[in-house]
């Protein structure tokens, strides 16, 4: 075996340049599929930040019976003491932080338009520790953070009576500015209609339409009085530790959601993986199709390797005449040349993992500037800004090794095996 | 001398594109131990089919191939490559060495093949055989680096080395300069004299029929001719 190694290793030397461009091939491949893979898993954690940020928190506890009718915002299920249950959640080492919400269905009007929007009433300190909405705010969300907006007066926000932040494309849909005042109606928790006039203090533009084209936020000074709420409080939102890897962050987030179920058997817990399930659903088939393109460019490399070791059949079958009748038998004749596919795809496959690690290094700490390069935008109902950073997976990264070495294994055998079938005689009279 | 092959009516026929050729039509021949055999004819005489079925290289379509008196018609293919590495060497018109390996390493391959000698006792049986070939100051060059005399006198160290009883030259002079040819043919004969090595060729060449002990004559796959030459080891 050690000749066969010996010869195999030798006429990848031989052929330098030949052997080099095949593993270059190799290496673009394995690369790209480590670079692609970081890249769209670190896109899926740049989108699933944002739906927690913005939406989802890390999990949202409700009563069972309000889960049950949530698509109608009702205001018959509140959670019994949410300050209990918050003190409870902050005791668990996971929690960062907690705030409660109370949504319910309201109408926005101008006098001449009407659209039906989602209200959420939010607690405006304690929900900026839960959510980054004031990051996307121009003018204020309630005397928390916020881009002041031109020409307004941060002080003359604060005094203002009724107080609402709408969603961006509401306000363009109402043509609608800061200071301006508008119309909500909605029913009050004892079901009686009521409206009143607001003024917009902030306008969010977070990129996400199910925000910013149908949402209004108050706070709960001003829905106590405008639906009657009395406190009233439909859902608990809990912001855990961030972690590095998204696997953990979901396992905290059950982990939490199993205690909250425990302990409070009329409450339902739902993480963010479960309130967003439809994204996480699209994610799985995205990555799949991403993983199959990667793989066509690998095969793309395999067809290199299948040239490289197919020219060195045909140019050496007399030499394969030779050995076997020397003695070599067919099977080493096979591991002579698939040696050679090996020696190639060891060499593409080590190159290509460590180019695929530096651009995976440089996309984790230096990262891809999304805003700069394309500006925000929304990708099927994806919204992302900001820097997109890559995300460590050596499991990836072994796979596409491994994937390669595979992939030239088999490439070399098919001609290998060709040569070998050869009668001595035959591979002898080979011109 | 007592016979080592003895071939009984060999035929072979090739099946090409729908229509047999004959090959070899008919062959009744006897091969003495340390024999110096020329096979002659011309091109598509039939020589080389012949070398290849006393080499087991190729099967006979019927006839009876004895070496050693074993029977090599109902050998599988196993058995034939454990004769062909045990008993047979084969020097090729155009020298076939690996051009990967070394002159040393050329001529240790039949025993790296045979795997019952140590690397030392391989290095040193190598040597021995290339300096016995003139070669012993060229035995880490490559066969690009070599002539062509200097890179078939590699090959007849490679087919001595394992101490073959029969080595079978598919025109071994063909490729070289009358000089360097007739170099070759004495060193073959040499070894012929001190190893009893049986030599078989198949040749066109003038040179090489007068040193051989004996010349067959093969026209159209059958024996025309078979002439001793003044040897008295020679059987006909």
């Amino acid at each position: 075996m050690n000749e066969v190694l010996r010869i195999a290793l030798r006429n990848v030397l031989r052929h330098k340049k030949r052997a080099f461009i095949t593993a270059i091939t190799m290496m673009v491949g394995i690369a790209l599929f480590i670079g692609f893979d970081s890249m769209m898993a670190g896109l899926d954690r740049l989108s699933i930040e944002n739906m927690i940020n913005l939406s989802y928190s890390s999990l949202k506890i409700f009563t069972n019976a309000y889960v049950a009718e949530r698509d109608v915002y009702p205001l018959d299920y509140g959670i019994p003491d949410p300050g209990k249950l918050a003190a409870e959640l902050k005791n668990d080492p996971r929690v960062r932080s907690v705030t409660q919400r109370t949504e319910f269905l309201g109408e926005l009007s101008d006098y001449h338009n009407s659209l039906p929007v989602r209200g959420i009433v939010v607690d405006p300190p304690l929900d900026a520790k839960v959510f980054t909405l004031a990051d996307h705010i121009s003018g204020s969300f309630f005397g928390q953070r916020g881009n002041p907006a031109a020409g307004v007066d941060p002080g003359s926000l604060a005094q203002a009576t009724n107080p609402i932040v709408i969603g961006s494309g509401l306000a363009v849909k109402f043509n609608l500015k800061i200071g301006d005042t508008i119309l909500l109606s909605a029913h009050t928790r004892y079901d009686a209609q009521n409206a009143d006039e607001f003024t917009v203090i902030g306008l969010l533009s977070s990129l996400d339409p199910t925000l910013d084209d149908n949402s209004v936020f108050i706070t709960y000074n001003t829905a106590n009085d405008f639906l009657d709420l009395g406190n009233l409080v439909t859902e608990t939102d809990v912001r855990l530790v961030h972690r590095v890897n998204l696997d953990e962050t979901v396992h905290d987030a059950t982990a939490v959601a199993a205690a909250v179920k425990s302990g409070n058997p009329t409450l339902d817990a739902q993480t963010f993986k479960e309130l967003g399930r439809a994204y996480f659903d699209l994610m799985n088939s995205k990555r799949s199709i991403t993983i199959a393109l990667i793989l066509v460019i690998l095969l793309i490399a395999a067809v290199g390797i299948v040239n490289t070791v197919l020219m060195s059949v045909y140019s050496r079958i007399r030499e394969v005449g030779v050995l076997k009748a020397l003695g070599f038998r067919r099977g080493e004749v096979v591991w002579m040349f698939t040696f050679e596919g090996i020696f190639v795809g060891v060499i593409g496959s080590v190159m290509g993992a460590i180019l695929g690690i530096l651009i995976d290094l440089y996309l984790i700490f230096v990262g891809f500037p999304l805003d700069k390069m394309a500006g925000s935008s929304v990708v099927g109902g994806l919204s992302f800004w900001g820097t997109l950073y890559g995300t460590w997976n050596p499991g990836m990264i072994v796979f596409a090794v491994l994937f390669g070495l595979a992939v030239a294994t088999v490439a070399a055998v098919i001609p290998a095996r060709k040569a070998a079938k050869m009668t001595a005689t035959a591979a002898l009279r080979f011109v | 001398m007592e016979p080592i092959l003895i071939l009984e009516n060999v035929k072979k026929v090739y099946q090409k594109a729908q229509r047999s050729v004959e090959a070899l039509r008919g062959i009744d021949l006897t091969i003495d131990k340390g024999a110096l055999l020329a096979i002659v004819g011309p091109s598509g005489s039939g020589k080389t089919t012949l070398l290849n079925i006393v080499g087991c290289l190729d099967q006979p379509t019927s006839g009876s191939v004895r070496y050693d008196g074993r029977e090599l018609g109902g050998m599988t293919e196993k058995e034939l490559a454990v004769y062909r590495k045990e008993n047979i060497s084969f020097i090729f018109q155009s020298y076939n060495l690996i051009p990967v390996l070394t002159v040393v390493e050329n001529v240790e391959l039949p025993m790296v093949i045979e795997r019952r000698y140590t690397k030392k006792e391989m290095r040193d049986r190598a040597m021995q055989i290339i300096s016995s070939v003139g070669l012993a100051e060229m035995s880490d060059r490559f066969p690009r680096e070599l002539s062509g005399g200097q890179e078939q006198r590699v090959a007849i160290a490679r087919a001595l080395v394992k101490q073959p009883i029969v080595v079978l030259a598919d025109e071994p002079t063909a490729n070289l300069d009358s000089h360097t040819a007739e170099e070759i043919v004495e060193l073959m004969e040499r070894m012929n004299g001190t190893r009893e090595t049986t030599f078989i060729f198949s040749t066109h060449d003038a040179l090489v029929q007068r040193h051989a002990h004996r010349v067959v004559t093969i026209r159209d796959g059958l024996i025309q001719a078979d002439d001793a030459i003044t040897d008295e080891r020679v059987h006909v």
